[in-house]
């Protein structure tokens, strides 16, 4: 197996962090079970996805995140942050 | 069987343009057909399998079971998290070359981490790289 191109929609970041995906898109204050927006919002679900995929296309280093802000999608959410041990 | 370090990040290149390219999804959101077994949300440790989704699924057909996030938005549009019919619109549009013939859902809870991606993981890679004709993988959580 050569590999597969992988790009990551995560609305978690810091969790997702450690699993070090290749690149990944963190659409600012999304919540959980809302990767790719809220229901029926199309044409924001259409924004993210392209958004996301472009990501392959991008010189992004290895394990970067993208950050991008969606307006649109309307009240934000604070992303989980990793629990300490 | 490679073994990579902890800390490497696995970069796969990609050369091509995103209007000839054949995408696929995988997302740990818990997402299956409603005709398939669905997850198993009993067991504390987690299920380590996965289910396959055809690429002319309807949309309608598909549900959500996973007990680590509220899916009731995903319940009412699947494409919150197994965004199918919004890759069908790009498809269309000509953003991207074509729809993969397999996805996959899984249920990204898992207290049997090493198994899940000594095993799960590569299970997954493999039905993709062998079967599906993906150029590209988009992943989602819950």
């Amino acid at each position: 197996m050569k590999g597969i191109p992988t790009v990551l929609i995560t609305v978690s970041p810091e969790v997702s962090g450690q699993m070090r995906p290749p690149r990944a898109l963190y659409p600012k204050g999304f919540k959980i079970g809302n990767s790719l927006g809220r229901p029926g919002m199309r044409d924001l679900q259409k924004k993210v996805l392209r958004d996301a995929l472009s990501l392959l296309t991008q010189n992004t280093r290895p394990g970067e995140f993208v950050t991008l802000e969606y307006p649109e999608y309307g009240e934000q959410y604070e992303p989980p942050r990793v629990k300490k041990l | 069987m490679t073994t990579l370090s902890r800390k490497c990040v696995p970069f796969t290149p990609f050369d091509r343009e995103l209007s000839k390219t054949t995408i696929a999804i995988v997302t740990a959101g818990g997402v299956h057909l409603k005709d398939q077994e669905p997850f198993n949300i009993a067991d504390e440790l987690g299920d380590l399998t996965y289910r396959e989704i055809p690429p002319d699924v309807d949309s309608s057909q598909l549900m959500v079971t996973h007990h680590h996030y509220d899916h009731s938005d995903a319940d009412e549009d699947i494409n919150v998290v197994f965004p199918i019919d919004v890759l069908r619109d790009l498809e269309a549009e000509g953003f991207i070359g074509g729809i993969a013939k397999k996805h996959i859902g899984y249920m990204g809870y898992t207290m049997q981490l090493k198994a899940m991606y000594e095993g799960t993981a590569r299970e997954i890679a493999n039905e993709i790289d062998k079967a599906s004709r993906a150029d590209a993988v988009v992943l989602t959580g819950g």
